[in-house]
């Protein structure tokens, strides 16, 4: 849904009397006539109330990214308030809220401040219009007279008042359709701003999480999944669990066989005495030799082409030299710190749900399936999320929440252990990569083939997304209908995505998709298919470099020509940390180079092996962005998706052995800790481009940049992740 | 049972092998201690017996009925803050969040036995509370920015 300039916002009545600003959605949403979402603000974005309070419905949700404080930042800089000033509300399933890319109301892609932040923007800007106009009239004054500052207008002969004075006027003045966003020399807070206004809560343990969830009668429940994917339960004997303290109740669900208990750690212990017998799905019993089996028969076979520059074949048949290789990466968890958990209350007709979910509109998809309830009579109440990384795009706890509390009319909240999330997944798909170039005899690069074999993400998530972007009173089966043509309609880009764009100037290019699914569940995972693209993209244009023996950073500059976003992180990078400049004897430099969610970044690694073991030291990084709203935010973003992407490139590897995953725990799904942590120095490049992504940005080059300074310390290439040097 | 918890004794009707973790979130509803592993590998639980920095999750309730226990809603407040909690804001620690509670209670009982803590100090300190959105410079910045504030406040 597409919304006009011109129907933007609309003034609604607000319970307090103030002045609140919803969105004006087309008559052809997705609500029948006559049945309305139950909210107490129906599709609000703003509302100021008569003592001055400013209340922002946020439409993203909040998992450590940021956009809580990037979004509260845009509204107060174009109301004339302060940040701090703002209250942050979570927006309840609305389509107002829909992200009108993915139209799912959804967060992901690195996207909030890029996409849905014009429409805060324009929420402030709409309000303080019609402030303005309130206070002119009052004051008897022209409107362009009238200055406001930190909440309040001040007229030309001295008059002042608050935003909150000034509301009940101000709600009756006509809304203007397209009020002047501030020129970018004026900001005060945009670009300027650098603190986190979510800070507080999660410093003092008050920040609310789903986890967290407390409601009158609540018990709690526990769940037992098949150990192989798409296993099923055979039969099961619960009586010695149900003699136990707590027990409620013990009950098979289509995932597997739950208790139910009083309290969580009897229903965990309740869980260990169910004898319950499995049996093998459809899938079977794969392991990963069979998965990377599949990819490499995929990629034999040939594949979609999804870019086709040039001649390729012709290029690799007339060239000097070819240079082919095969790079691989694994099955990871997303390890959120907070577990997969979902408070559900099913009872009299209808359901709440309280629970961290980067997709409320899915949420309730699956609970309407679930239920067989009304979308109306399904409320998801949206809370802090302890870590999302993708992983809460899917929504199978929600599902299974449900249908356990539909055996009892009490909230039931359903807590899954770090042994369930590392093993039942969704997984960041494990992918092989075939990379093949071919050089002229005046050491030109020809052509470059890149055939990626992996499994599209869509054809796992359209399970449970299909219902909520189809019409909520669509039937069930029709939903069915639209999730098995959705990947049919709609192509799954993140397969190939950072791949298709390759920004080296090279006169073929082909890049292939080959599709191989094993069917092991896979989801999202902090920057998607960047995440191994980018990793054999990186080192083998590195290996390219070396095999014509040039400087890695000078290669890549001289293949970047009419990029210069790319060439100004590269340079910045290389500068800032003495790249071809003499190092401590034994540490080495690597780089890469990346652009994702439409942003720029190159890292440098300075890395050293330590008893054989590879040590991350420092990582120089530089990033475009474009205009940043949060200085430090973005830094520390950057920071973020580097530990992050370190500990894919050093340690994460899920091991699938005969159709289940090996490991269980932190203990043998190691993640990166405070002592293997390198020191890391953002630059921020500066850009008059849009806003673009950072939560994820950072991910991508790491592994490579790692990878490629290994290479230099040892003369060993690591073409396959984690980097493992024995 | 009783156990003592933020300086007030409470009563608990739980298990004896209930680990203290479920009994100070889901009995005494304090729910700045959070769950994460279950297997005292993440730190997320992490709160004070007597003092000393504990993992909640691998804590039966029994081996604390004689012992002070403190937890995050312990060691300040808004009103009142430590002067950690002063310094998570100012560095922009916490990102999601969910691991800071642990975190911060692996960095107090640190700064309570050591006002000056060096770099190696601090890693030993807090290696063992993991944070999946990568928060580790800034929690080292915090670390030294308040132990300087502690320093020059005795």
């Amino acid at each position: 849904m597409r919304l006009t300039r011109r129907e933007f916002f609309k003034v609604s009545a607000s319970a307090s009397g103030g002045l609140l600003l919803a969105m004006q959605l087309p008559g052809c949403g997705s609500i029948p006539p006559g049945t309305r979402e139950s909210s107490m603000r129906p599709n609000a974005w703003l509302e100021i109330t008569k003592d001055s309070r400013v209340i922002m419905t946020l439409d993203r949700v909040e998992m450590g990214q940021g956009t809580y404080t990037g979004m509260a930042t845009l509204l107060a800089e174009e109301l004339d308030t302060s940040p701090e000033s703002i209250e942050v509300v979570f927006a309840p399933v609305d389509p107002a809220y829909v992200h009108p890319e993915y139209g799912l109301q959804a967060t992901g892609g690195s996207s909030s401040i890029r996409v849905t932040g014009e429409y805060v923007k324009k929420a402030g800007a709409t309000g303080k219009a019609m402030l303005i106009a309130a206070a002119a009239q009052l004051w008897e004054v022209k409107s362009e007279s009238i200055k406001t500052v930190e909440g309040i207008c001040h007229g030309p002969g001295g008059q002042k008042a608050s935003y909150g004075a000034l509301v009940e006027l101000a709600a009756k003045q006509s809304v203007p359709s397209d009020p002047p966003l501030k020129p970018v020399q004026d900001y005060r807070y945009v670009g300027k701003f650098n603190k986190r206004l979510d800070a507080n809560p999660k410093t003092f343990g008050k920040a609310e999480y789903g986890i967290d969830t407390e409601l009158p009668g609540m018990v709690y429940a526990a769940l037992r999944r098949p150990p192989v994917f798409e296993g099923t339960v055979k039969r099961y004997d619960a009586s010695q669990a149900l003699s136990m303290p707590g027990v409620l109740k013990v009950v098979e669900v289509s995932r597997g066989v739950a208790v139910i208990a009083e309290r969580y750690w009897q229903a965990r212990k309740a869980l260990q005495a169910v004898e319950i017998e499995f049996a093998a799905g459809e899938i079977g019993t794969p392991s990963d030799d069979d998965v990377y089996q599949l990819y490499a028969d995929a990629i034999e076979q040939g594949g979609d082409i999804e870019r086709d520059d040039g001649d390729i074949e012709k290029a690799l048949t007339s060239a000097e030299k070819v240079v082919r290789l095969d790079y691989k990466v694994p099955f990871l968890a997303h390890a959120p710190m907070e577990p997969m958990n979902c408070t559900a209350w099913v009872r009299d007709g209808q359901c709440d749900l309280y629970v961290p979910t980067q997709a409320p509109d899915i949420a309730r998809a699956v609970a309407r399936r679930e239920s067989g309830l009304s979308a109306s009579a399904i409320q998801v109440h949206t809370t802090f999320i302890g870590g999302g990384f993708g992983r809460r795009l899917t929504q199978e706890y929600v599902a299974e929440a449900v249908s356990i509390a539909m055996h009892t009319d009490k909230p039931v909240k359903l807590i899954w252990s770090r042994e369930d999330d590392m093993r039942h997944g969704p997984f960041r798909p494990s992918a092989m990569h075939r990379l093949t170039v071919s050089i002229d005899s005046n050491r030109q690069v020809t052509g470059w083939k890149h055939s990626i074999a992996c499994p599209r993400i869509l054809d796992h998530f359209v399970k449970d997304a299909a219902g909520a972007v189809v019409p909520s009173w669509t039937p069930q089966f029709m939903v069915k209908m639209a999730s098995s043509m959705a990947t049919v309609v709609n192509p799954d880009a993140s397969p190939t995505e950072g791949a298709l764009r390759l920004p080296y100037t090279i006169p073929s290019v082909q890049v292939i998709h080959a599709v191989a699914d094993a069917g092991i569940p896979v989801t999202y995972w902090r920057s998607v298919g960047h995440s191994h693209n980018a990793f054999a993209m990186e080192s083998f244009v590195d290996e390219v470099a070396h095999a014509l023996n040039e400087d890695e950073v000078a290669f890549r500059d001289r293949l970047l020509d009419g990029e210069p976003r790319h060439r100004a992180v590269l340079h910045a990078a290389a500068g800032k940390a003495g790249w071809g400049k003499p190092l401590p004897k034994g540490r080495f430099h690597g780089m890469a180079l990346h652009e994702s969610f439409f942003s720029y970044v190159a890292q440098v690694a300075e890395v050293s092996i330590e008893y054989g073991q590879i040590k991350v030291h420092k990582v120089v990084c530089a990033v475009d962005c474009g205009q940043v709203v949060n200085p430090d935010m973005v830094i520390t973003q950057l920071e973020s998706g580097i530990i992050f992407g370190l500990t894919a490139t050093l340690h994460g590897n899920l091991t699938l052995e005969r159709g289940a995953i090996k490991e269980s725990n932190f203990h043998d799904y190691p993640v990166l800790r405070m002592n293997e942590a390198p020191e890391i120095d953002v630059i921020l490049v500066s850009s008059d481009n849009p806003s673009s992504g950072v939560g994820e940005v950072g991910v991508p080059p790491i592994a490579p940049a790692v990878a490629n300074a290994v290479f230099k310390a040892t003369g060993k290439r690591l073409r396959q992740l984690p980097l493992k040097l024995s | 049972m009783k156990i003592t918890i933020n300086g007030q004794s409470k009563d608990v009707e739980v298990a004896a092998d209930t680990p203290l973790l479920w009994v100070i979130r889901d009995e005494l509803n304090l729910k700045g201690t959070k769950f994460g592993c279950g297997m005292g590998l993440c730190g997320a639980c992490t709160v004070h017996q007597n003092g000393v920095a504990i993992r909640s999750c691998i804590t039966p309730v029994s081996a604390v009925a004689e012992s002070s226990i403190t937890t995050i809603e312990g060691i300040g407040n808004p009103e009142s803050p430590h002067p950690l909690q002063e310094a998570w804001i100012r560095h922009n620690v916490p990102q999601c969040g969910y691991c800071q509670s642990g975190q911060l209670m692996s960095a107090a009982a640190l700064l309570a036995t050591n006002a000056s803590p060096t770099d190696v100090d601090i890693v030993n300190a807090m290696s063992g509370n993991i944070c999946r959105c990568g928060t580790y410079s800034r929690i080292k910045q915090a670390i030294h920015s308040a132990a300087k504030t502690v320093r020059q406040q005795s």
